[in-house]
């Protein structure tokens, strides 16, 4: 065990650099510069941009740029180009933003989607099977900008609700408890529209795999010996079918902060995945590099510990 | 969303001959009924082609400028209505329904080109490289697609092709992950064993025994990448990483109409009701293409 | 079993609870009457240190908490804003091979001095070197000084040229800056504010490890003084007219700054910083709203407001939801909707002309935009007119050149091209452009075609650029359009020289110096005049506009330069967008002060040359009358 955990983190940590040493090039070599004035302003000369960029290292040659920065990212000395501070504070600052959005999504797929694929495996050829079906498909073909204009317009509009940023703005709250749900009322509704896709494809996932269990010899002998057909769905086929679900959970991380950032930008709300876009569309390689590097820390070590997981709950499974 | 792809099954599947398949999938009336729909925006996608191609637009040219008919809501003479600068919305709807058809096909053709490939070089061979192919496809879903697709539409410019191509290159790992696990289990079985011991080159094997066997859930997974790609566009036309004008498309409309949101609504109606419907259809086709496949009766 | 039950089914049905209890919750939120501004913000500032920001975000809300030396008043002119008085003089400086030379020189001006002591306060002799003061700064009084001197046989010795590469000048000629500040100004944590303050910015904003982009504006500064507490002597090493608009600058605080190293200020200052306004820092929630509080120790007195608040709404259709629903007191209504605002009584609207114009500029590299005729023809052909009517819904003016009508040296009778595509066809075939087989223009074989560029992320480029197509479709041109994201249209094109034509617009202060724009010079890599234009009487134009201080000279030249400029159609000149807010009726009303001591003029928000936003410090809320909180 402990030798597969080593190497494990032995070769996450190299594929870790080369993922950084990739993302920077990527973003490096897309053509614009990170100035944070309108490059056609007359006001600024030609000796104030050579100042910046010396200032930034992006004089240099690249391969130093990077030495530089990743330099600057273990010292905690790295620094956005765009405002001057430290990148990881920057990061941390929309980190319990982020976990919570992400976090309430992926609890939201996962519970409403686990619900719709046993429903639809149980009753598997039946209405209710074609039904839930539809419903996961629907929610996947949903354009997500279209829907969250149309929720949102029509909570604003409508029903004269704030919906707007981590919380409504300006309100004296009567009690602890009118604060809280506020709080939480911002939070969800974001991240149930981030959460439909996840509900689909869980729903699916899931209806397939469970079907594919419950056909298993061992579920025949169930049935045969009398169980109750609750016990059976439950006790055996669901829990075979959570390994692969577990075993996934660490892809979803990256999808979610990308996907995210046309709900963050409708619904103000501040996380991760605006700060990437506006960080790309700024040329800010600094936050550029250091979020890259985070979320692929993340989903690396997500990666390990469902592998972690899988092995815990099926003994079936060999780390090799 | 960019391109949340529903998860494929990664268990390999038994075969069912084709004819069979093809009756589970008839007897299905929801998979009749997306058939129907599919067919109709595909008739209606390649006929608007020709039709602009020989120079009769139906109802009117979509290019066509008319700022003194700007921002109309549905009538008679403009079903759905005019956009900003005048020009009519179903004639641009109709143009984008070409363009997306186009976009899907492409951009699969592309995901599934790059995924088979790897797939089956890492389901085939095995072993070291194997590993390092899964490796790749591990630290490429490391990358926010996103992000990707932003920088390489910058450096590559926005056009149509690119941008197709930009979508097939984000989107080719669940494919490659499929095709490896289908490899992977079709390698053992006996008639592939005995092809390797009659000395038949891999390519050979390749192509004569395991894709023909593999073949069904790669359609499918062709299939469901369709409205995927669709959604992708639609998503960077979105943000303004889109076709050029004056070409349109469904994410194109809705980009250009976002301003007017409140109050010009058929401009951001009817195409996501496109798009969803389109979707939806490829969607559900898919899927009962994959129950049929898959079905044991 | 049952436990599982619970969990697949307990789970949704109380995030589903959870839904609906937070939603009721909301809708009975109602939001706090308050003594406060709000407005809506599309970026979140990057920095409210004044001489580090670039953006308009951090521009707009440091406004409220900074001071520079000098203001514009209502109608756009400049007056005392952290300085009383500011007195402008000039020290012109001969040197001579001798002293006895040197001692004619004096003689013979001290007469002239007696005859006409206008322009020369003093004269003063320093060995060979003779110094006159003068009371208005610029070449001209110097030159007709040196003339008569030469003319009696003086002859002045060169001085070594300011540049590498520049002219030996005859004398040197060195503006000087006196300003008084007031003595009444504090820093909002009570400091004193002195000259050491203006000094330190001063020097702040030349220290590299700053990085300010301002620094530019203060290159011909070659020294500065602080005599006394309250007075500053800047003195400039030749005469550069547009340096007085320089000291509009925000004052930074040198007793929080000075010590300590520019790069710990954006931990210690730059996300809180302390200045001399009307407001206040209050607090700022990374990513949401920035909040301002009132500073009652303000020098022109306390602002009626409690707060203002910024809040940052990304999406430019929440941002319109936001205004709709009264969460935030402006919005920058799309010249489309302006009309549904105009008929709804319950709305105020304020319009003006904007400071910027949109253009087409022509690649005059490229040999088809050589021709004068060709470029003439391309801009009668564009519909501008039909433009400004559809694409801004009649909000703005046709533009007649490189300057806008708000400004004071703008010259209203320089004529705007008509359209007329009939005399633009014409004008191809006189240039040798006729018809080709598939009805484009051909020369010597050539197309008339070429690429335009624009912006993604803006719609009025967009749509100009596809109205350009159309338009010049029609007389034989064919236009293909390319939009680039910003930065790569920069990289790739613009910043190389390298395009055809593209669609961009200036946005300017109030400012007659436009030599990077249109200067010879400034034709390199990077630089503003991309277009390469190159006219050797616009760059003499360029050149004296820089060092002329007097105001009707500044007008004539400036006059001469709009009118050659747009001569020569190196754009096509599009048109000057006017921007319009708007406002729930009543929300505002401004109590300012008036000319006697104690006298108070209360009138609605109405529009001034300067925006119908100035002077946000005495702007109240009908609710929260000034009389009562005073």
């Amino acid at each position: 065990m402990t030798s597969f955990i080593i190497r494990r983190l032995a070769l996450s940590a190299v594929l870790l650099f080369i993922i950084s040493i990739i993302s920077f090039f990527i973003v490096t070599l897309t053509p614009g510069s990170p100035y944070p004035w309108g490059e056609l302003n007359p006001k600024i000369s030609a000796e104030v941009k050579a100042n910046f960029r010396k200032k930034f290292h992006l004089d240099r040659p690249l391969h130093e740029q990077y030495a530089l920065i990743m330099r600057d990212l273990f010292t905690g000395n790295l620094r956005s180009i765009k405002d001057d501070r430290p990148v990881m504070s920057r990061i941390l600052e929309r980190l319990p933003a982020t976990v919570a959005l992400n976090l309430t999504s992926i609890v939201i797929s996962l519970s409403f989607g686990t619900l719709l694929g046993v429903t639809a495996a149980r009753y598997s050829g039946h209405w209710q099977d074609a039904l839930s079906s539809f419903i996961a498909f629907l929610f996947i073909a949903l354009p997500g900008f279209w829907i969250t204009y149309m929720v949102v317009i029509a909570l604003v509009k409508g029903f004269g609700v704030p919906i707007l940023g981590t919380n409504s703005y300006g309100i004296e709250f009567p009690n602890g408890l009118a604060s809280g749900l506020d709080t939480l009322w911002h939070l969800l509704l974001p991240a149930t529209i981030l959460a439909l896709g996840g509900i689909a494809s869980q729903s699916r996932y899931l209806r397939a795999t469970m079907i594919e269990s419950l056909r298993e010899d061992y579920i025949r002998t169930a049935r045969s010996k009398g169980l109750a057909e609750e016990v059976v769905l439950y006790k055996h086929a669901l829990r075979n079918s959570i390994r692969p679900i577990i075993a996934g959970i660490g892809m979803v991380l990256p999808a979610l902060i990308g996907g995210a950032v046309v709900i963050e930008t409708i619904f103000a709300y501040p996380a991760m995945g605006r700060l990437g876009y506006e960080a790309v569309l700024e040329r800010d390689y600094p936050t550029l590099v250091a979020l890259n590097f985070v979320v692929a820390a993340l989903v690396l070590l997500g990666n390990l510990i469902s592998d972690l997981l899988s092995a815990a709950v099926d003994p079936r499974v060999r780390l090799e | 969303m960019l391109g949340i792809t529903t998860s494929q099954s990664e268990t390999p599947v038994s075969k069912s001959s084709g004819s069979r398949v093809l009756r589970r999938f008839r007897s299905n009336p929801v998979a009749i009924a997306s058939v129907v729909v599919i067919l109709i925006f595909a008739f209606t996608a390649g006929g608007t082609f020709l039709l602009s191609a020989t120079g009769h637009d139906w109802p009117s040219n979509p290019n066509f400028t008319n700022l003194e008919l700007k921002l109309l809501p549905p009538s008679s003479q403009h079903w759905l209505g005019t956009d900003n600068l005048g020009r009519d919305v179903l004639s641009r709807m109709l143009h984008g329904a070409s363009i997306s058809l186009t976009v899907g096909l492409i951009a699969v053709a592309v995901s599934l080109g790059i995924g088979m490939v790897v797939g089956a070089i890492a389901g085939y061979f095995g072993g070291i490289i194997d590993q390092i192919l899964m490796r790749a496809v591990d630290a490429l879903l490391c990358f926010p697609t996103f992000f990707l697709i932003l920088t390489v539409v910058a450096l590559l410019g926005p056009s149509l092709l690119n941008i197709v191509i930009v979508i097939g290159l984000v989107s080719w790992t669940g494919t490659a992950r499929l095709v490896r696990s289908e490899f992977l289990t079709l390698r053992e079985t006996e008639y592939v064993k005995g092809a390797r011991v009659l000395g038949q080159n891999a390519w050979h094997i390749i192509t004569r025994h395991i894709l023909p066997n593999a073949a069904a859930p790669i359609l499918v997974t062709a299939v469901l990448g369709i409205p995927d790609a669709i959604l992708s566009e639609a998503g960077l036309s979105f943000l303004g990483f889109g076709v050029q004008p004056p070409q349109a498309t469904w994410g194109n409309i809705i980009a250009d109409g976002k301003t007017y949101l409140l109050d010009a609504w058929w401009l951001n109606l009817f195409p996501g009701l496109a798009i969803l419907i389109a979707s939806l259809s490829f969607y559900l086709a898919g899927d009962a293409l994959r129950e049929a496949a898959e079905s044991r009766s | 079993m049952r436990s599982i039950r619970l969990f697949l089914y307990g789970i949704p049905m109380t995030l589903l609870v959870l839904l609906v209890a937070a939603f009721v919750n909301a809708s009975f939120l109602s939001v706090a009457k308050k003594n406060e501004m709000s407005i809506g913000i599309i970026g979140e500032p990057s920095t409210l240190n004044p001489i580090q920001q670039a953006d308009s975000a951090s521009g707009q809300v440091a406004g409220l908490m900074f001071n520079g030396l000098l203001k514009y008043n209502q109608d756009i002119e400049m007056v005392g804003d952290l300085a009383t008085t500011w007195d402008l003089s000039q020290e012109t400086t001969f040197q001579f091979g001798s002293e006895e030379e040197a001692t004619k020189a004096l003689s013979l001006l001290n007469v002239k001095r007696a005859s006409n002591s206008r322009s020369i306060t003093t004269i003063a002799r320093d060995g060979k070197n003779l110094t006159l003061t003068l009371s208005q700064p610029g070449l001209t009084d110097s030159e007709n000084i040196a003339h008569i001197l030469t003319a009696t046989g003086l002859h002045p010795l060169p001085f070594p040229p300011l540049e590498k590469g520049g002219k030996e000048r005859l004398f040197k000629a060195e503006p000087i800056i006196r300003f008084t500040l007031r003595k009444d100004v504090r820093w909002h944590d009570g400091a004193p504010f002195t000259s050491a303050d203006v000094a330190f910015t001063y020097h702040a904003i030349m220290d590299e490890r700053v990085a300010s982009p301002r620094s530019s504006d203060f290159e011909l500064v070659s020294s500065l003084e602080t005599p006394d507490p309250y007075s500053v002597l800047v003195r400039y090493k030749k005469p550069f007219s547009p340096a007085l608009l320089s000291w509009m600058q925000s004052i930074l605080p040198s007793h929080l700054l000075e010590k300590v190293e520019p790069a710990k200020w954006s931990e210690i200052y730059n996300r809180h910083p302390v200045g001399t306004g009307p407001f206040k820092f209050g607090n700022w929630k990374t990513n949401e709203f920035i909040r301002l509080i009132k500073n009652p120790d303000y020098f022109r007195g306390s602002p009626w407001l409690d707060s203002v608040v910024f809040r940052v709404l990304p999406d430019p259709l929440t941002l319109q939801l936001a205004f709709q629903t009264k969460q935030v007191d402006f919005w920058a209504v799309d010249p489309w909707a302006v009309k549904s605002f105009e008929k709804d009584k319950r709305f105020d609207l304020f319009s003006s002309a904007g400071n910027m114009y949109n253009y087409i500029g022509w690649n005059l590299r490229r040999p088809m935009f050589q021709d004068l005729r060709v470029r003439k023809a391309l801009a009668e052909a564009i519909n501008i007119p039909q433009m400004i009517k559809y694409i801004i819904y009649g909000h703005g003016v046709q533009s007649n050149g490189i300057f806008t009508p708000k400004m004071w040296f703008y010259d209203p009778k320089v004529q705007p091209l008509p359209y007329d595509p009939k005399a633009a066809a014409a004008l191809l075939d006189e240039a040798g452009w006729k018809p080709g087989p598939d009805g484009i223009r051909m020369k010597d074989g050539k197309r008339l075609s070429f690429t335009l560029l624009a912006n993604n992320g803006n719609e009025v480029r967009r749509d100009i650029a596809t109205l350009v197509q159309d338009d010049l479709k029609k007389i034989g041109v064919e236009v293909k359009v390319e939009i680039y994201e910003w930065s790569v249209l920069l990289k790739r094109f613009v910043n190389k020289g390298e395009f055809d034509a593209i669609v961009l617009g200036w946005g300017l202060g109030n400012d007659f110096d436009q030599y990077a724009i249109w200067h010879s010079s400034q034709t390199h890599p990077e630089e503003l005049n991309f277009v390469g234009y190159n006219n050797p009487e616009v760059d003499h134009l360029l050149t004296d506009l820089r060092q002329e201080y007097s105001r009707p000279e500044i007008i004539r030249l400036a006059a001469n330069l709009q009118q050659r400029i747009y001569e020569n159609q190196p754009y096509t000149f599009l048109f000057v967008p006017e921007g319009t807010s708007v406002m729930w009726k009543n929300t505002y009303r401004i109590r300012r002060p008036g000319s006697k001591p104690g006298e108070w003029i209360d009138s609605p928000v109405t529009m001034t040359k300067a925006g119908w936003d100035y002077d946000m410090e005495w702007f109240y809320r009908p609710e929260y009358p000034p009389g009562a909180k005073r």
